[in-house]
């Protein structure tokens, strides 16, 4: 999608422009903020900035003039002359994301930009992505964060093992699962026998580390049921909680495991 | 204490190409070292030296010097004319050589110094004593020393038949003597003419200058063509390929950046060279810079080429090391070229410091201009040679570098 890799199959569009065609032209039309914070360390801010906005094109007067609204943006425009190796994991996220902003692309592909970073800047990234959506922007956003993609996406796909399993609105993919709560149970004696033993009794039952999560259309009805089942085979319940189902819990019925890094 | 050293051998062992260039390096090194300084094999055997002769007698007795003097172990003679002999010094492929001027069979007869001379470059001062040494004694031999001794007193008894007898016999001593040293290599006794004369700029210094300056800028370039590897492991390289630069944009730009640092690096040497050494730079300053311009093209595509095999900067490190080492030693930076045994002196056309440094030699040393042809063949050899590594590197580096997953 953001023009390295040939295509395995299907066609990716952007802005009308077909990709494996014309990528050329794509890759003026796209930003891409990956991962892993690509910037040179050892120039400052703004010099980073002045370099990456250069590959686009962008008239020089015209990319002063972003670079100072961007660092603005970001609350970095103080320490804009300082090299970045000097700069907090944070602060160089912030930058990595603004290298991709200065040619003002129609599609910005974001890969986990909010990794290991502290709160501050967490919510400063927050806001600038809720401003580009808001300004009109398309945005891609890889994330583990399932909250994170149930703040921001208007549509979602969820991937295990490279493929799409489900994909749709937040809405169209709690819909999409038979599911409506989940009960978790923590135990304190839980044992692959005990779990054969509630396995045998229930089918929507997935275990995570010590606990167990029941998903249910009505978790009130079916919660006494499953405290009685545990009890009679000598389960010791340590903590009952009732949650509405979201991200986390669709993507573990649907793949039957934990998010995983 | 003894946990931490267990854990630091475990560790090293385990490095496999960390142990493998702390071995090769140095066993390289020394192979080299002791193949240029002509160590290799029982100390007793002993080759045969080439002496390159140019007839201009012509006669029998020019011809059977020549004969005799091939026929001893020690000598392999070459005979050749003397424009083309002399201009293999001149071009410093030979150190010296003999001629044997006209007029040998008369000196003979009447007594007087043979007509033999030897032509030399003075940059190869070590190289020219020790053949001289090596050949004067020998053909002294050949010549025949007592016949002219005695003969020279005859002459002399013949110019001064008034001479009183004290005298007579000093004079007699002293002309045995003089002829006994001439054959202990006495070499008044030879005429010598350097064909490269002693100049401000000492071969020496040249060699320092010239030699140590490629072998850094070596070193230095590889560690610029790496950077690309650095870009691949921090992920800037990734970035680079999203944007609308074309991959051989991007290492068309490291080439131009990697050779203004290898141009610079070399000013500042010959710059310093001037200031502090008083290296002659301003009589030489187009061939110079055409040199030095030529020398940062192929170091810098040398630099490059090597990190191209590379898939990181570690890989790149411990190969560039071994490398440079070796191509320096066989390319005359350690040592000079033609103090090396002819094979080691064939080997050295492979390495790019052997072309540089002849060059600086020619600008330096034989004063050669930029419309000369050995310079301008030497400059032509080391832009082919960054041109070649050049095209092979941006081959390697999409294959490599450029692999993206």
């Amino acid at each position: 999608m953001s023009t390295i890799l040939e295509p395995s199959g299907g066609v990716v569009k952007i802005d009308g422009l077909d990709v494996a065609s014309k990528s050329a032209e794509c890759k003026r039309r796209i930003g891409v903020v990956p991962q892993e914070i690509a910037l040179y360390n050892e120039l400052s801010a703004y010099q980073n900035l002045l370099f990456w906005g250069s590959l686009y094109d962008v008239p020089k007067p015209e990319l002063k003039k972003r670079i100072e609204e961007i660092l603005k943006l970001f609350g970095l425009w103080d320490r804009k002359d300082d090299k970045v190796k000097t700069y907090s994991g944070g602060m160089k996220r912030r930058i990595n994301i603004a290298s991709a902003l200065l040619h003002q692309p129609k599609v910005l592909f974001m890969d986990e930009p909010t990794v290991g970073i502290d709160p501050q800047s967490r919510n400063l990234i927050y806001e600038v992505i809720k401003k580009l959506h808001k300004d009109g922007m398309t945005i891609v956003y890889t994330t583990h964060y399932m909250e994170e993609a149930e703040r921001f996406c208007d549509r979602i796909a969820i991937i295990d093992n490279g493929q799409i399993i489900a994909q749709g609105s937040l809405e169209e993919l709690k819909n999409s699962v038979a599911i409506k709560e989940t009960i978790v149970i923590s135990f304190s004696n839980l044992t692959e026998e005990f779990l054969k033993q509630i396995l045998a009794k229930n089918k929507d039952v997935k275990q995570v580390d010590d606990s167990l999560q029941f998903f249910s259309l009505n978790a009130k009805n079916d919660l006494s049921k499953i405290i009685l089942q545990c009890n009679e085979i000598g389960l010791e319940i340590l903590q009952i909680e009732i949650q509405k189902v979201n991200l986390e819990t669709i993507f573990l019925n649907l793949t039957g495991k934990q998010l995983r890094d | 204490m003894f946990k931490i050293a267990l854990k630091d051998l475990r560790i090293f062992f385990g490095d496999k190409r960390g142990l493998l260039m702390t071995l090769a390096v140095p066993i390289a090194l020394i192979t080299l070292f002791t193949f240029a300084f002509g160590g290799a094999g029982r100390s007793e055997e002993s080759s045969e030296t080439e002496i390159i002769v140019a007839d201009e007698d012509n006669s029998d007795a020019s011809k059977r010097i020549i004969s005799e003097l091939d026929s001893l172990e020690e000598f392999k003679i070459i005979s050749m004319p003397l424009d083309s002999a002399e201009n293999l010094v001149i071009k410093g492929d030979e150190a010296l050589i003999l001629v044997i001027n006209k007029g040998l069979s008369d000196s003979i007869a009447l007594g007087n110094n043979p007509p033999f001379e030897f032509k030399y470059d003075a940059a190869k001062k070590a190289e020219v004593g020790i053949l001289q040494g090596a050949l004067i004694g020998d053909l002294m031999s050949l010549i025949g020393t007592d016949g002219i001794s005695k003969r020279s007193i005859e002459k002399f008894d013949n110019e001064n038949p008034d001479m009183d007898s004290l005298s007579r016999a000093q004079v007699h001593a002293d002309i045995l003597t003089d002829f006994k040293s001439n054959e202990n290599g006495n070499d008044e006794f030879i005429k010598s003419t350097p064909l490269i004369a002693e100049k401000e700029n000492s071969p020496a210094l040249i060699h320092s200058v010239a030699g140590t300056a490629v072998m850094m800028l070596l070193f230095a370039v590889v560690a610029m063509g790496a950077s690309i590897l650095d870009e691949k492991q921090e992920g800037t390289l990734k970035k680079l390929l999203y944007s609308p630069i074309k991959p051989n944009s991007i290492l068309l730009g490291k080439m131009i950046a990697t050779n203004v640092v290898s141009v610079f690096q070399l000013v500042v040497m010959f710059l310093f060279a001037f200031l502090v050494f008083d290296l002659d730079i301003l009589n030489h300053l187009p061939a110079l810079a055409l040199m030095i311009f030529a020398t940062a093209f192929a170091c810098s595509s040398f630099g490059v080429f090597l990190a191209s095999f590379a898939k990181t900067r570690q890989a790149v490190q411990s190969m560039s090391t071994l490398v440079i080492l070796v191509m320096s030693c066989i390319g005359g930076s350690m040592i000079p070229s033609f103090m090396m045994p002819d094979f080691m002196q064939n080997m050295a056309i492979f390495s790019v410091n052997y072309w540089s440094i002849q060059g600086f030699y020619d600008i330096f040393w034989r004063d050669l201009s930029l419309i000369d042809s050995l310079l301008i063949s030497r400059i032509s050899v080391l832009i082919l040679i960054g041109a070649i590594l050049n095209i092979a590197a941006l081959i390697l580096f999409k294959r490599n570098a450029f692999k993206i997953s």
